[in-house]
């Protein structure tokens, strides 16, 4: 038998035509089947061909596939050598229809059922959240009453997670916002000599909205991101099937602890917040208002009261339970697939971030009306 | 099939050595994959088999020694040369799970070929009625498929672009019998039909003993090869440790009961 093809380069190939006989010469494969189709479609198609086939050196299935389709259409193989033969039969023998494709509807159909199907969804995103949020509740509940089945080893672990290690970035970016409400505040109101009222706008809209809102929005990126992909790949390992069938709660287990952690540090991530906020305000008083830190803080003081503060470290444990309650929840959606791991950890960062948001805007309208 | 090497081998690896941390795992390992055969390599685990065929593979590059692809240092392949010369299944399968069955097939045709969508769908079908699927299998993503599917789907794609060594890692392991020997019945297929020379990994004796032509064991750290009979017969203590017991017994009493009917297969390869 020669050699197919000593080097791992595509074999020669070719076609030649002789008084209306077609012959292949050299190796028929996956690399010159389009060269062989070419060659064929300047043949005049006439019923049925004769195409010698008994100088080919090498044939593989993508070219058997070829030869088969020429058989199928009435072309008669010449020549075919023993071992081709044997592929060629196995080749023409197997069920080889591509399969169906899926009936599409037509366009505004489509657009209809995405819409639907979008709509249902999100109804059922809102009872599925209602549901997680409740049943987190219920365990939560649950451990006030029974303490012993707190975790204190995994609470510490995902408050130092959530917490202690969030504490840089935090503070950095608290200093930032107040760096950049600093320099909006000396633009717009210079022009009517209130620039002094910088400080007064700095420091009330840190303590009320700024450190709880950034806080949430980078610990719903951090954390939240975090208990979303580590419980998703849990669930694709089967490891909450393997606590279930223990007998163990993966409710009690994994969100729990992540949910308690979450209630403790936000709040305290939001008053570092507020403080490096106040800190970055200082700083940039000295600069743009030269006012030293010693006059400032009695500014400050006049500025905000407890209740400035209070309004903004009331909202850090209702973003907790958002945060917490959104990622666990989407962690437990994750079915299986490596893709699925990061579809729901990107739901949740999204859908966190929104709800925060939201929830800070009803917040600001609530407290408007309650006169806070 | 065909061979440039003059010793009528399609790879060889020649003084192996693979060390993880303190344990050497391959103390100077040959071994010669002749074109067209079909050789099983076994062993206990930990023994280092999947790593061999990973070095084997070029995906693990060893302390010391050499794997040659066709005459060639096997990390010398071109991506194109390299897919177009050896397939590889995966012991989980490892298809994309982004991607349909048909679309994980028509992957490395589409990225090595310049066949047009059109003849790609055809032949990525024939690839799977290959493996012995439906066609309908081909539009399901792989999660939706069932061990032994994922594994006829992996060696679909392993088969995508005819190459001329599948580098098998335990093909039939975590399949029900029937699958197991359905695999087996393939594997023997594709290797006389197709000529491809197949080396794989395996626990199972029944696909030893029933689908390879020589089998390689691996024991601490040393290779030894030979027919199924010899290496049945072989008093040497790792490889008898390995190939004794109710097990074995079993699987040679079933190989002797069916007798190979491949050597037509073998014929063709040369």
């Amino acid at each position: 038998m020669p050699a197919s093809a000593s080097s791992l380069s595509a074999p020669s190939f070719s076609v030649t035509t002789d008084h209306g006989r077609v012959a292949f010469v050299g190796g028929l494969g996956i690399g010159t089947v389009a060269e062989a189709r070419l060659a064929l479609s300047n043949v005049p198609s006439t019923p049925s061909r004769h195409i010698d086939v008994s100088a080919l050196t090498s044939l593989d299935t993508a070219g058997t596939l070829l030869l088969c389709a020429l058989q199928d259409r009435g072309d008669t193989l010449i020549g075919l050598r023993a071992d081709h033969k044997r592929l060629v039969k196995l080749v023409a023998g197997l069920d080889r229809a591509p399969p169906a494709a899926a009936k599409q509807a037509p366009g505004w159909r489509r657009l209809i059922i995405a819409t639907g199907r979008a709509g249902a969804e999100t109804l059922k995103d809102f009872f599925d959240f209602l549901d997680f949020t409740g049943r987190a509740a219920a365990t939560l509940g649950q451990l006030l009453l029974h303490p012993g089945g707190l975790r204190p080893s995994a609470i510490a672990h995902h408050i130092t997670e959530t917490g202690v290690k969030a504490l840089p970035i935090v503070g950095l970016l608290a200093v930032m916002i107040s760096v950049v409400l600093a320099y909006q505040g000396v633009a717009q109101l210079r022009p009517y000599g209130g620039q002094d009222l910088t400080i007064d706008l700095v420091s009330v809209s840190v303590l009320r909205e700024m450190a709880v809102l950034i806080t949430a929005i980078l610990v719903a990126g951090r954390s939240g991101a975090a208990f979303a992909a580590e419980i998703g790949v849990m669930k694709s390992s089967e490891e909450i099937d393997a606590l279930k069938v223990m007998g163990l709660d993966p409710m009690q287990l994994l969100v729990a602890p992540r949910l308690i952690a979450l209630l403790i540090t936000l709040p305290l991530l939001t008053f570092f917040a507020d403080v490096m906020g106040l800190i970055g305000g200082a700083v940039i008083s000295q600069s743009l208002l030269s006012i030293s830190f010693d006059q400032y803080l009695p500014l400050v003081r006049k500025a905000v009261d407890s209740g400035d503060l209070l309004v903004g470290l009331i909202k850090a444990p209702v973003f907790a339970v958002v945060i917490a309650v959104t990622g666990c929840m989407h962690g437990l959606r994750v079915t299986g697939s490596a893709e699925s791991v990061g579809i729901e950890t990107t739901r949740a960062v999204v859908k966190s971030i929104f709800l925060v948001i939201v929830l800070d805007a009803l917040f600001s309208i609530f407290f408007e009306k309650v006169g806070i | 099939m065909t061979n440039s090497s003059p010793d009528g081998s399609i790879m060889s690896a020649h003084g192996i050595v693979n060390r993880f941390g303190k344990q050497t795992v391959h103390n100077g390992i040959d071994i010669d994959v002749a074109a067209g055969e079909v050789l099983g390599i076994a062993g206990g685990s930990g023994s280092g088999k999947s790593v061999l065929l990973r070095t084997l593979a070029g995906l693990h590059t060893p302390q010391a020694g050499k794997v040659l692809a066709d005459g060639r240092p096997v990390a010398d392949l071109l991506p194109a040369e390299r897919a177009a010369f050896m397939g590889m299944l995966f012991q989980h399968g490892a298809l994309f799970s982004s991607l349909t069955v048909a679309e994980n097939i028509m992957l490395p045709m589409r990225e090595h070929t310049q066949l047009s969508n059109e003849e790609q769908v055809p032949l990525a079908a024939l690839k799977l009625a290959l493996a012995g699927l439906e066609p309908a299998a081909g539009s399901k993503v792989p999660s939706a498929l069932s061990g032994g599917m994922v594994k006829r789907a992996a060696l679909a794609r392993a088969l995508a672009l005819d190459p001329r060594v599948l580098l098998l890692d335990e093909p039939t392991a975590g399949l029900d019998p029937t699958a197991a020997d359905g695999i087996d019945e393939l594997i023997t297929q594709l290797n006389d039909v197709l000529g491809v020379t197949v080396v794989v990994v395996t626990h199972d004796l029944n696909t030893l003993f029933s689908v390879c032509d020589r089998v390689a064991v691996l024991a601490d750290g040393k290779i030894t090869v030979g027919t199924p009979a010899k290496m049945l017969r072989d008093k040497q203590s790792g490889v008898h440790d390995f190939l004794s017991g109710p097990r074995v017994d079993a699987a040679r009493a079933a190989m002797v009961g069916t007798a190979k009917p491949k050597q037509q297969g073998a014929e063709h390869g040369k």
